[in-house]
């Protein structure tokens, strides 16, 4: 536990808490209403007592948009990372652990979907289905997994050849029994890690797809939404860009810190 | 000899399988394409004149020999938005494109280099968190964000180089090189951050090793062990990463060629999907996934020209 | 004689995570010119931190040296402190008054510069020269060396070469600028014991030939034996003993040099012994107590391996076809008693380990019979072969992978018998407390993982576990390479202890022709795949018939310096690749019995 204690940790930690926290609490504390609601006398306010962040060009109240938007964002990430970590953990450990043609096959279709980027994919996938928040989880979850999948592969390429594992082969383990015991758990802090990291990369992506209008759709409060919305009015109304913008580079960076301190710790190959 | 004719097979299987993949992503909508694209108030005659010139009444099966069998004759299909042939309208925005991507790899590797070597020879001290701390910052906000800033503060109030459009570099290079600037620095800072932290990590993996031992206790110096030793060992890897990302590039300039209104592949594989243009999504789809496939196969060429252990293997 | 080096009362501090470790402290040694000083001790005794500390490398390991000099005679007669040197000045030492090799020649070499260019850059930077003379000096430095085909390996890169040939490659850097001093950091450690040979005589005529001192690190004291003048002994940090090199050796004052050597094989002291016998370890009660020979059984066969090959597919192609086979194992034939040992021995890729996995069938053979009490192990399903293993287990070479670094040691050594089903519950917790005891590990260490273990116990802890389900066979591969030599002699002594009392039978995989002298009761040498010779240990050892068995005993360091052995240079037959296009066919393997037992391949 001692590194954690290094600077770098502890923001991370205090800024994840602080964003996890403002996610679940946040859209209970505030009035129903108070995030849609327009005053049309108070479009444009710049950050104030009433509107502390300022409003946007609605006269939605900038703060309580942008505590909805972390929901939104968090939601969809986290919903989008799980998946793809449940479609490409057993892909990636089935591939690395019985290698040979299985692997062969896997990873030739793995590497065909790395060709494609992963913000193209999810576009075209959210573009198809016909944007909305559950469709943008699918879209970002499956335009992720062979990312996963070729981390976890490897993985688990390594713990198989590891002498306990053959150990546990030579007094008569079954090969269910040895990737559960004995591969799982040696890969699963590689694959933390990589989740927290993807999660910061499922935010960005989110933000992008929201910003170009195929990812979550108004009146839903979204930061790559009000991202866009804040383009045309930068000169006069720079908060609208900067509340949101801040939002983004916040958790993003919270993730990452915490995702490096989590790698310091956890990756048996840092030591 | 073998190895590019196994290199060359492979491509061409790639390649197959990615028309399959682009097929099956834009055909996962069980419903009516031809409804989704015209809006479910449209015409019925209207409908069926589209379902039959989209030849959405094959069988699926037939639907995709068609469209592979065009891709390889040369018929790419019409836009539904742009009334033109699609590869007409393709070749005019890859080289958009290229000169963006070639940019902003260029400003990024530029700037990732000497900061990621800068890093892992001080590592642990301040440098090291100057480094770190700077990239962490670049890899935290989305570029379309840098974009934004950037439009406001160079183009609307330095007014150094326009907000948005493309010059044809054969009419004016220096107008090209001027409107692709902007787009190419906000995604080459993204860039520029992934990238120092991998040659940091690369350099740190490299300065450990034993020949890095040997070559101090020849007595050479500080800035020949590392600029040359270490450095040698430290550019094939990070090539090839740098190769990896052009696939996050193709996947950025989406949006920011649409932010700066920036007529590449990007802007138009955009315009195909909010307009919903079946073939010119196939297209561009295609062309994006094959063209970073390419790449990665010319990284890894390139590669073997610099790692002797390959070359001569 | 002025002394070319002196240190007095070093102290090497390393500064991590906040805390301030002691690397060395209060090292004090001299080096007379012309005089190989070696410095042994086990792993974190400082022995490699003092020699990196002598070229002030040190401080780019994070160390920092905190007190005491270390003087050096420089060519031009001034002395020079290298504690409080400029570095600068430490950059026209390195390399061309001290020169420095080595352990791991696999990474020793920059793999992206030609040989060539890294021997003439040391040259051209410290004596001027340009880069023609540089490159006629490099040619002089490999011929000196003795490479084969210098002129051609210039132009190569480091992985065109071999490991041994890698080593000289080093050898002939730090001889490029004739350094008074040869610092010498373990340098055949990671070398197969012929090669280890040819670089041990190569040291030792460079070293006459030129007069220079050599700085020999090592924590083999067989080696220590040839190659010493003096000896520096190290534990932890502090100098233990100093001495000529038979004053260590015949008359050590210090209980850990004593210990030491008790501990440490050597060859050719099992001459007219008919059993293995137990090492000798001091103040161990146990041991002393069992030093009877092993009483001998009526034989009675446990394993019998026919006609053994395996071969491992060399791939290539889009398709991933197979272009090519290895020959790991080629026509082996053996069998192995009830309660007795059969090494095993041969230099790396030899298929000694391959022969291992086959029998257990973790890799699988490619034609050839493995009978254990009855069964052909070959012949058996999924399911059958599952069951079978209960029979035969094996303890694996590297302790810190052997063991899932996840699980709880008493879960790993349960895992077995939860596999067959033998025992639950109370039952269960029973057994594994008892395979505890029996290894000789503490009862507490059952809830702990193995991180927190050293790297004897985790040995311990994996030979528990191959206990577990009472088997008949263990395969032993190099289950002791890896230990300090005092925890290898507790090791093999635990192991002979465990063949006496529970019956057990070693198919013990070694390339330590020492230690095989001690444990075993049959040798079977390998080479490329094919065992060249097999007999009761006497037989191969005293009488050994087949030239590589030769080869290979005359190259093995003898721990005592009366019989050195590496005076002139050595070069022994190259081993050759085992790999072959497909479709070929080896003839099989015949033998010639030249005693009762004692056969020796005739090819």
């Amino acid at each position: 536990m001692k590194r954690f204690k290094t600077t770098k940790g502890m923001i991370g930690i205090v800024l994840l808490t602080l964003i996890a926290l403002i996610a679940i609490f946040g859209p209970m504390v505030i009035p129903p209403d108070a995030a849609t609601a327009m005053d049309m006398r108070a479009r444009r306010a710049p950050p104030s007592l009433t509107h502390l962040f300022g409003t946007d060009q609605l006269g939605r109240d900038l703060l309580f948009r942008v505590i909805l938007g972390t929901r939104t964002s968090l939601e969809i990430a986290v919903s989008a990372v799980l998946m793809s970590v449940i479609l490409g953990l057993p892909l990636g450990l089935i591939s690395g652990y019985f290698g040979k043609w299985i692997d062969n096959v896997l990873m030739r279709f793995v590497d065909t979907l790395l060709a494609f980027p992963a913000l193209l994919l999810a576009l075209t996938i959210s573009a198809v289905l016909g944007p909305n928040i559950q469709n943008t989880i699918i879209a970002i979850g499956v335009a992720f997994t062979p990312y996963l999948a070729r981390i976890i592969r490897g993985e688990a390429l390594r713990v198989a050849q590891m002498p306990y594992v053959e150990a546990a082969r030579s007094s008569g383990t079954t090969d269910a029994m040895i990737m559960w015991r004995h591969v799982l758990p040696n890969i699963l802090p590689a694959v933390i890690v990589q989740a927290t990291i993807s999660l910061a990369f499922a935010i960005l992506a989110e933000a992008g797809l929201s910003f170009l209008g195929l990812g979550t759709q108004p009146p839903a409060a979204s930061w790559g939404l009000m991202i866009q919305a804040s383009r045309d009015q930068l000169d006069i109304a720079p908060w609208t860009a900067v509340v949101p913008g801040l939002a983004v580079a916040l958790t993003v960076l919270g993730l990452n810190m915490f995702g490096d301190v989590l790698r310091d710790i956890l990756d048996p190959r840092s030591k | 000899m073998t190895y590019v004719l196994n290199r060359l097979l492979s491509v061409i299987l790639t390649l197959f399988l990615i028309t399959l993949v682009t097929f099956a992503v834009t055909n996962i909508l069980p419903g009516d394409v031809a409804m989704m694209i015209m809006g479910t108030q449209s015409n019925p005659e209207a409908l069926a004149g589209l379902r039959q010139s989209l030849g959405l009444n094959d069988p699926i099966l037939v639907q995709y020999a068609h469209w592979v069998g065009g891709l390889l004759s040369g018929d790419w299909g019409n836009s539904l938005i742009f009334k033109k042939p699609i590869l007409e309208l393709l070749s005019q925005k890859i080289v958009a494109s290229a000169v963006l991507v070639v940019m902003s790899m260029g400003i990024a590797l530029a700037l990732a280099i000497p900061l990621g070597v800068w890093a892992a020879v001080h590592r642990d001290k301040w440098q090291d968190t100057v480094s770190s701390s700077s990239a962490l910052l670049g890899v935290s906000l989305p570029d379309f964000f840098w974009g934004i800033v950037m439009i406001l503060v160079f183009a609307r109030w330095l007014g150094w180089f326009p907000s948005s459009g493309f010059v044809d570099p054969s009419l004016d290079f220096w107008g090209t090189l001027q409107h692709a600037f902007l787009p190419a620095l906000a995604l080459g800072l993204g860039l520029m951050a992934h990238l120092t932290r991998m040659t940091r990590s690369t350099m740190t993996g490299i300065l450990s090793q034993e020949f890095i031992r040997v070559a101090r206790a020849k007595g050479l110096t500080e800035r020949t062990v590392i600029w040359r030793y270490a450095l040698a060992n430290a550019i094939g890897p990070v090539i090839t990463i740098a190769g990896l990302q052009i696939g996050y590039l193709f996947g950025s300039i989406i949006v920011m060629e649409s932010l700066f209104g920036y007529t590449g592949m990007g802007w138009l594989t955009y315009q195909a999907l909010l307009n919903r243009d079946l073939p010119l999504i196939q297209d561009t789809v295609f062309v994006i996934a094959g063209v970073v496939m390419l790449t990665n196969l010319a990284v890894d060429l390139l590669y073997v020209v610099i790692d002797p252990r390959i070359r001569l293997g | 004689m002025k002394d070319i080096v002196s240190v007095d009362h070093l102290r090497v501090e390393f500064a991590t995570d906040g805390r301030t470790v002691v690397g060395v402290e209060d090292v004090s040694f001299t080096i007379a010119p012309g005089e190989t000083l070696c410095v042994v001790g086990e792993s974190g005794s400082g022995k490699s931190v003092t020699s990196l500390s002598l070229m002030r490398l040190v401080e780019f390991g994070g160390g920092t040296i905190t007190a005491g000099s270390l003087n050096f005679e420089r060519a031009d007669g001034s002395t020079l402190d290298v504690a409080a040197a400029p570095s600068h000045v430490m950059g026209a030492v390195r390399g061309h008054e001290i020169g420095m090799i080595f352990q791991e020649p696999m990474t020793a070499l920059n793999p992206v510069f030609t040989i060539e260019r890294q021997l003439t850059d040391g040259l051209m930077l410290h004596k001027g020269l340009t880069q023609a003379a540089a490159s006629a000096r490099a040619l002089e430095l490999l011929q000196s060396v003795r490479i084969p085909e210098p002129e051609r390996r210039l132009k190569q890169y480091p992985y065109e070469l071999s490991g041994g040939m890698r080593q000289r490659v080093v050898i002939a850097m730090a001889m490029a600028c004739d350094p008074k001093l040869l610092i010498a950091d373990e340098p055949t450690t990671a070398l197969d014991v012929t090669i280890q040979a040819e670089i041990l005589a190569l040291i030792n005529r460079l070293k006459r030939e030129n007069g220079m001192a050599v700085l020999f690190i090592t924590h083999d004291m067989a080696v220590v034996a040839q190659m010493a003048d003096r000896v520096v002994v190290m534990y932890r940090g502090r100098i233990v003993e100093t001495g000529t090199v038979t004053q260590i050796f015949e008359n050590p004052q210090e209980d850990y040099t004593k210990a030491l050597l008790a501990a440490v094989p050597k060859l050719g002291e099992m001459k007219g012994k008919p059993a293995p016998e137990k090492m000798r370890l001091i103040g161990d009660e146990a041991a002393r107590a069992a030093a009877a020979p092993a009483k001998a059984r009526a034989p009675k066969v446990l394993l019998q391996v026919k006609n053994l090959t395996t071969r491992f597919p060399v791939k290539g192609g889009i398709l991933r076809r197979t272009v090519a086979q290895v020959h790991a194992v080629e026509d082996v034939s053996f069998s192995l008693n009830v309660g007795e040992t059969l090494a095993l021995v041969g230099e790396s890729g030899c298929g000694k380990s391959s022969c291992g996995r086959s029998i257990l069938r973790l890799i699988e053979p490619t034609s050839g019979e493995v009978w254990i009490g009855g069964r052909d192990i070959r012949a058996l399903d999924r399911t059958d072969l599952r069951r079978a293993r209960a029979d035969m287990q094996m303890v694996f070479q590297d302790p810190f992978a052997s063991l899932n670094p996840y699980r709880r040691l008493k879960d790993q050594v349960a895992e077995p018998i939860q596999n067959f089903g033998l025992a639950t519950g109370v039952e269960l917790d029973a057994l594994v407390l008892q395979l505890f005891d029996r290894v000789r590990l503490p009862r507490d260490f059952m809830n702990r993982y193995p991180h927190e273990l050293s790297g004897g116990q985790r040995q311990r802890v994996a030979i528990a576990r191959a206990l577990a389900v009472n088997p008949k066979l263990i395969v032993a591969d190099e289950a002791v390479s890896a230990l300090d030599v005092s925890v290898q002699a507790q090791v093999l002594n635990l192991m002979m202890e465990l063949q006496e009392d529970l019956g057990l039978s070693y198919l013990f995989i070694s390339h330590d022709m020492a230690v095989v002298e001690r444990v075993a009761h049959q040798v079977g040498v390998m080479y490329l795949g094919r065992i060249v010779e097999i007999g009761p240990r006497s037989a191969v050892f005293d009488s050994p018939q087949h030239p590589y068995t030769q080869s290979l005993l005359s190259a093995v360091p003898i721990a005592d310096p009366r019989k050195r052995r590496f005076a002139e240079d050595l070069a022994f037959k190259p081993i050759t690749s085992p790999i072959f296009p497909l479709g070929h066919q080896p003839a099989p393997s015949t033998y010639t019995e030249v005693t009762p037992g004692h056969f020796v391949l005739s090819l």
